[in-house]
């Protein structure tokens, strides 16, 4: 069966057909691509989750990944780009995949590689605890020099251990006090598809900082600064010359050319969202919500601000407000599904309540509280990213409302940094200059205090293929990321409210 | 405006000192609300109004907005340095208008600014001003013949808004038009007299950091390093009261060949 699908063109028909007959995800075609396997990718996949299938298109049409940069190894381990980011699992892994991962190999899949896919390189390897963070939230760790690379920047903060559960940040090779100081923060792998959304640019200025926007070394415009979660990386060049350093342990420096140009080729035309519910049946309608399917995404409008009722981030969703404006076709278990979503697209666009203590959303000029709603930061049409530069601490890593156990918890499976501001640098805006995280974000980039926390906030896209949810994987469903947000704002969501965010998020 | 202002003072003078104009004022003009408090927000049925009290006396400051709008509210978890002007304008969500006013969030963290009040019949807000689509605000114009430009900046802030940002934009785009020979940044350091009599003076630093921003703004958007001379006086500006908000400021200044 496999060797049929990967056939060519008539794999795409067969694929199909194929998924109709297999019920476990597992034995899905394609449903995990080892690096170097070699195979054909279709130009359209889908792909099972709990919620229904994700879609995935590639608007090249088929591609070979036999030799291709992105499905091949590059540095000395033998992991591929794919290795983390997988069509199935929405370009991203989820915790599902890499359990089971974990289970077929004894832990040998390179996915594990000790460098970022285990705690603390120095732990033995062979044991599940060393990879806990990797196989309890899908984490991977990002070591981030400190002071940061870029010698321009004078922190403004010092930066203390705390906490150190995996021992690396005190190691002596690889923490802050080894050869090349390093913090390691723990982070989720985010979306390569959909990127001409993250990529576009704002404006010339930065309305986060009211100073420019950074340059993109390639075309001298200003840069989106929207990708990575503290938007180190401008362009997807540097992002992928970083990768090969950082989870492949390349050691030229960078991809070799062609590498990198067909890794960027590739990239930018893969588009993916869910594309089917429970029952089997397409979220794409005519008629229907505009903004559902990857279809939609290739075809979307770039840098549109939707928070607004005439076309809303994730477009409208009227038809599905009543059975009488449904597709004929449906079920009546399909009809039931529908409605709910459509609330739940309500709830998200208009469901006003007090956002406060957010930086760089309160502190930039728009007041603290105000009375917004979700789309106020996740403004941008088709993903749900910031228009503006989309770091933000929403208070997912900062104490006190981090969705992390108590600091001196046992428990606790995330580091815990201290960061003790200058007195004469601008305080972070509503934690002053003393702030306990589990990861500084974009701080750790700018050395400024006010970034402390600020995560750049990623696509809602695919988001049923590959839980855990936010940069440190504390959102072990979208139950549990609704709830974070009606403890942190006190939003007061009714359990009807919860129930139809989370529907309405599960189809994106 | 400018002109106003100078009346503004001169009568203030006239009415604190007694007419000798020798003889310093003890404090500033008696319609000056001048003051820094926490903010209060008061909820409505439609936007958030924001409030700060002073001497028993509620004022209104202004209504949610978004980041396009000309006023930019305070912020809970701070204080609020308020510069305004009283009017005999009807009250709103409870509050006497200031106009003109400037409100400035101080950047240190009070926790002690918790205030945000419930709905309450009969205070409702006005009507949101319409909202300039910032798509607007971003077209250059075209006219080159402006020399001078003034950045305002709020106490103790060397943040740029997206309305102060513009300027520094148009100064860029006019000094390459002209083929500027000499760009000259300068930034101040002000002083605020408060409505108690007392003398409120911005941080060391702020006028270096604020001219230095903008001179690096000006670098970045292409003209070149050789051309800008950035200047900053320390030494803080003598405040009146009236006018001491005008005086937070960076000056560029283009000189052509
Ligand atoms: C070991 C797992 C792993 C491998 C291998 C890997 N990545 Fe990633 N990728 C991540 C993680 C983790 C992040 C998020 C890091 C962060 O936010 O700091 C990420 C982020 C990204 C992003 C940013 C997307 C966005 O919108 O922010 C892109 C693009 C990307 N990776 C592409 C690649 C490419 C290209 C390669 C191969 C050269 C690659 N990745 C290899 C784990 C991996
Ligand atoms: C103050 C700005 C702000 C508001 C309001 C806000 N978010 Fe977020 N959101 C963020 C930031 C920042 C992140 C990234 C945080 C992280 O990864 O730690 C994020 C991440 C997310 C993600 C992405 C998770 C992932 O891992 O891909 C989802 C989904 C989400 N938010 C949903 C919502 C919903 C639903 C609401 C309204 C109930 C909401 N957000 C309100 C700022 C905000």
């Amino acid at each position: 069966m496999r060797l049929a699908l990967l056939a060519g063109l008539l794999g795409v028909l067969l694929f199909s057909r194929a998924r109709q007959d297999v019920i476990g995800q597992q034995t899905e075609p394609l449903r995990w691509i080892e690096a170097g396997a070699g195979g054909t990718l279709p130009a359209e996949m889908y792909f099972h989750n709990a919620d229904g299938k994700l879609g995935v298109l590639l608007t090249g049409g088929p591609l070979e990944m036999k030799g291709h940069a992105f499905f091949e190894p590059q540095g000395i381990n033998p992991r591929g780009c794919v290795t983390c980011h997988q069509p199935s699992n929405a370009m991203s892994v989820s915790v599902e995949a890499i359990r089971e991962r974990w289970r077929v190999t004894n832990g040998e899949d390179p996915i594990f590689a000790a460098v970022d896919g285990s705690n603390n390189p120095k732990l033995p390897q062979a044991l599940a605890s060393s990879h806990s963070l990797l196989l309890n939230r899908g984490l991977f760790r990002v070591g981030l020099p400190w002071p940061p690379a870029d010698k321009t920047v004078k922190p403004e903060f010092i930066i203390e251990v705390v906490r150190d559960p995996t021992g690396v940040n005190l190691d002596d090779t690889y923490g802050l006090k080894g050869a090349n100081p390093t913090i390691s923060v723990f982070r989720r792998p985010r979306l390569s598809a959909n990127l001409k959304y993250v990529l576009s640019p704002d404006d010339v200025f930065n309305i986060k900082t009211g100073t420019l926007m950074a340059i993109d070394p390639e075309t001298g415009k200003p840069a989106s600064m929207n990708m990575m979660a503290d938007a180190r990386h401008l362009t997807l060049r540097q992002q992928a010359n970083g990768a090969y350093r950082d989870h492949q342990e390349g050691r030229q420096g960078s991809l070799r050319r062609e590498a990198l140009e067909q890794i960027v080729a590739f990239e930018q035309q893969v588009y993916l969202a869910q594309s089917h519910d429970r029952w089997g049946g397409s979220l794409v309608e005519a008629n229907g919500p505009l903004g559902l399917g990857p279809r939609a995404l290739a075809d979307g409008k770039i840098h549109v601000l939707a928070n607004n009722n005439r076309d809303p981030v994730f477009r409208l969703f009227d038809a599905w407000k009543t059975p009488a404006t449904m597709a004929k076709e449906l079920t009546d278990a399909q009809r039931e599904f529908r409605a709910p979503v459509a609330r739940g697209n309500d709830v998200f666009m208009f469901r006003q309540f007090w956002i406060r203590d957010a930086a760089h959303i309160n502190s930039i000029g728009l007041g603290n509280p105000i009375k917004r709603t979700c789309a106020t930061c996740h403004n941008t049409q088709m993903t749900g990213q910031d228009l503006a530069p989309g770091w933000v601490d929403v208070g997912t890593v900062n104490y006190p409302t981090w969705t992390e156990l108590p600091v001196f918890s046992d428990k606790a499976e995330l580091p815990v940094f201290k960061l003790t501001c200058d007195k004469g640098a601008a305080p972070h805006p509503y934690l002053g200059r003393v702030i306990y995280t589990n990861d500084p974000g974009r701080a750790l980039i700018t050395g400024k205090c006010t970034d402390i926390g600020s995560i750049v906030m990623g696509q809602f896209r695919g988001l049923a293929a590959r839980a855990p949810y936010f940069s440190n994987g504390s959102a072990k469903n979208l139950r549990e990321l609704v709830d974070f947000y009606d403890r942190r704002f006190d939003m007061k969501l009714t359990e009807q409210e919860k129930v139809d965010l989370v529907n309405f998020l599960s189809v994106l | 405006m400018r002109k106003a202002l100078l009346v503004l003072l001169v009568s203030g003078s006239a009415l604190f000192s007694g007419g000798t104009t020798a003889q310093r004022r003890e404090m500033p003009p008696a319609h000056r609300r001048n003051f820094v408090a926490c903010p209060i927000v008061r909820d409505t049925k439609t936007l958030p109004c924001w409030l700060a009290e002073y001497e028993g006396e509620l004022y209104f400051l202004g209504l949610q907005g978004s980041s396009a709008s000309e006023f930019y509210p305070p912020q809970l978890n701070h204080e609020v340095l308020v510069e305004g002007t009283v009017t005999n304008d009807p009250r709103i969500c409870g509050g006497i208008p200031l106009k003109p006013l400037r409100i400035s969030v101080l950047p240190e963290l009070n926790r002690a600014c918790n205030t945000l009040l419930p709905a309450e019949d009969g205070l409702e807000a006005p009507a949101a001003v319409a909202r300039r689509f910032s798509e607007d605000l971003r077209k250059p114009g075209t006219d080159i013949s402006q020399r001078e430009f003034i950045i305002p900046f709020d106490f103790d802030s060397d943040y740029l808004t997206f309305h102060t940002t513009r300027i520094v934009g148009e100064a860029a785009r006019i000094a390459k038009a002209v083929n500027v020979a000499k760009i000259e940044v300068r930034g101040y350091r002000a002083t605020t007299w408060l409505s108690n009599g007392k003398q409120f003076i911005e941080t060391e630093t702020i006028a270096a950091q604020r001219a230095n921003k903008v001179g690096e703004i000006l670098v970045g958007l292409g003209l070149p390093a050789t051309a800008v001379t950035v200047i900053s006086k320390n030494e803080p500006e003598p405040c009146d009261g009236v006018t001491d908000t005008d005086k937070r400021r960076v000056t560029v200044r283009l000189f052509t060949p």
